[in-house]
């Protein structure tokens, strides 16, 4: 027998006994355990494996051998396709967590219509795949028991209706609050936070406001004499069907109120003419086939805004993470691309002077967004001055951050004289005597070898391009 | 006898008031299934119709279809 690879536990991948995700020699793995066995066989023989499969609804898996099971009590070793890149529910914009949360209830409609039911509704179960939200825990199924009400219940409403109503009718930077408390927006708090008008809406009232005050009510419930025991709660089939038809109702009835933001609009106020938008689209998609050409695959965006360069990215043929620190950004964008049917770009809330942090059990179980950096090519366009000035971060700190992100780097220079530095620069004090274009060769060229740079015509700005030190 | 085997905590208030809400609003869920089957039964297309009937005949519709 030859020798394995050992087996990597995954660090989100702890709490439910019926199996957990393992990677060995780079490969993903999902081992099912024993006592799951009988679900396991309803989840195969109820057809609703392949019908999920089949419609896109959960990732494809393939049978692995069970010699590579890492822990005793193995029934089976499945090999889950893997999606490109995993994004956690604070970097989603509202229409993502909306589409997140209706695929959740449609992979729960087709499990009711085969005699199963989800066992959980952890927003971290969703995935980006190709454009489209996809399940991919292969375990979240088991056989409906007759009366049984819906157990994942409470942590879909705190998944995903609180932070959805929080943001259709608070702000939409609400969720944010997904990032502090990772596991569900506690409904009391959603409950405080959302306006008194969502009092009259049927749907906030039942799921949120009552659900909120009933958990408060029970909080202390023991299973001693003379309480009622809520493991004893009993629903019909039919009345399980019209909660969950409520609860669907109610997450398609959120909408974000239609306004701008502080970048949403921001591609129509740039500097640039039209001659010069030409020139720095054309630049920047020759830079991007020529790191495409050294077999660059995967492209992180870094401030994609309306997501124009992501699109060119897209075009040169990579796989594309558009990252913008502002929600409205992100939405408009995902609304088009969702509308476009694009598949290659995924737009992300994520503000790069502030990259989400590993969370969850010793800062682990869901990581950070540098550790998550797959790109071969960083796309910095119209970022440098933002950071450098906006946020006060030193160039060399700056160009160390991208040698962390991408061994190949796509930037753009924007000098003091631009009228976007002179904005920023109108109300304070010029701080930044070090903001120059020689200050900016020293600082990335202590990370990086300039390959390539280029003057956007009609304009006094430049896009490098860069290759990190061997 | 114990109903609930679930490893996440269903939470003490979630099942008991999920159980109340389901009972309230199974009530216009039935109905609204009997109009649309009755019209459904009535017309093979109805044109138009109440958003709410649309809405539930939606029920397996993809995400994206919700916008």
């Amino acid at each position: 027998m030859t020798e394995r690879p050992p087996a990597q536990r995954e660090p989100g991948s702890y709490r439910d006994p019926s199996g957990f995700v393992f990677r060995r020699d780079g490969v993903l793995y999902r081992q099912v355990n024993q006592v799951f066995a009988d679900d396991w066989a309803a989840f195969e023989s109820s057809g609703l494996h392949a019908a999920l499969v089949g419609a896109g609804v959960l990732v494809a898996d393939h049978p692995a051998s069970i010699e590579l099971a890492p822990e005793p009590g193995a029934l089976a070793v499945i090999r889950p396709d893997e999606v490109g890149f995993i994004s956690h529910p604070f970097e989603w914009s509202f229409s993502q967590l909306k589409d997140a949360a209706l695929l959740t209830l449609k992979a729960q409609t087709m499990a009711s219509e085969r005699g199963m039911t989800l066992r959980d509704a952890s927003a971290y179960n969703i995935q980006f795949h190709a454009g489209r939200p996809i399940l991919i825990d292969t375990l979240s199924f088991e056989r409906v028991r007759a009366g049984e009400p819906w157990k994942p219940y409470r942590q879909f409403c705190e998944h995903f209706l609180a932070p959805l109503a929080l943001m259709a009718h608070r702000d939409g930077r609400m969720g944010q609050l997904l990032r502090t408390w990772f596991d569900g927006i506690p409904l009391d708090l959603a409950a405080k936070l959302l306006p008194r008008r969502t009092r009259f809406s049927p749907g906030l009232t039942a799921h949120v406001h009552l659900h909120a005050r009933a958990q408060r009510r029970h909080a202390g419930d023991t299973d001693a004499p003379g309480r009622t025991a809520p493991k004893s709660v009993t629903m019909s089939d039919p009345r399980r069907q019209a909660l969950l038809d409520h609860l669907r109702r109610t997450v398609e009835g959120q909408h974000l109120p239609a306004h701008g933001t502080q970048w949403a609009d921001y591609a129509d106020q740039t500097s640039y003419s039209a001659a010069g938008t030409a020139s720095k689209e054309a630049i920047v998609q020759r830079m991007l086939e020529a790191v495409a050409a050294e077999g660059g695959k995967r492209a992180w965006d870094v401030g994609a805004n309306t997501g124009r360069y992501s699109a060119i990215a897209a075009e040169a043929g990579f796989d594309v993470i558009a990252l913008d620190g502002d929600w409205a950004a992100v939405e408009r964008d995902y609304l088009k691309l969702r509308a476009a049917g694009e598949t290659r770009i995924m737009p992300l809330l994520a503000d790069i002077a502030d990259p989400p942090p590993g969370i969850g059990w010793a800062n682990t179980e869901r990581a950070s967004l540098l550790q998550r950096a797959n790109a071969d090519v960083a796309v910095s366009l119209a970022l440098v001055h933002h950071l450098a000035i906006g946020r006060n971060v030193p160039l060399p700190m700056i160009a160390e951050l991208h040698a962390r992100l991408a061994p190949h780097v796509i930037i753009e220079w924007v000098p003091k004289e631009d009228p976007m530095v002179r904005h920023l620069l109108s109300a304070r004090e010029d701080v930044f005597p070090g903001y120059t274009m020689e200050g900016f060769r020293a600082a990335f060229a202590t990370q990086f070898e300039i390959v390539e740079e280029a003057p956007i015509e009609d304009s006094s700005r430049v896009i490098f391009r860069m290759r990190s030190l061997p | 006898m114990s109903l609930i085997f679930a490893y996440i905590d269903p939470g003490a208030g979630s099942l008991i008031i999920q159980a109340l809400i389901a009972a309230v609003v199974s009530v216009p869920f039935f109905f609204r299934n009997a109009i649309r089957s009755t019209l459904g039964r009535l017309r093979r297309k109805p044109a138009g119709g109440a958003s709410g009937s649309i809405a539930a005949e939606d029920a397996g519709a993809t995400p994206t279809d919700s916008e």
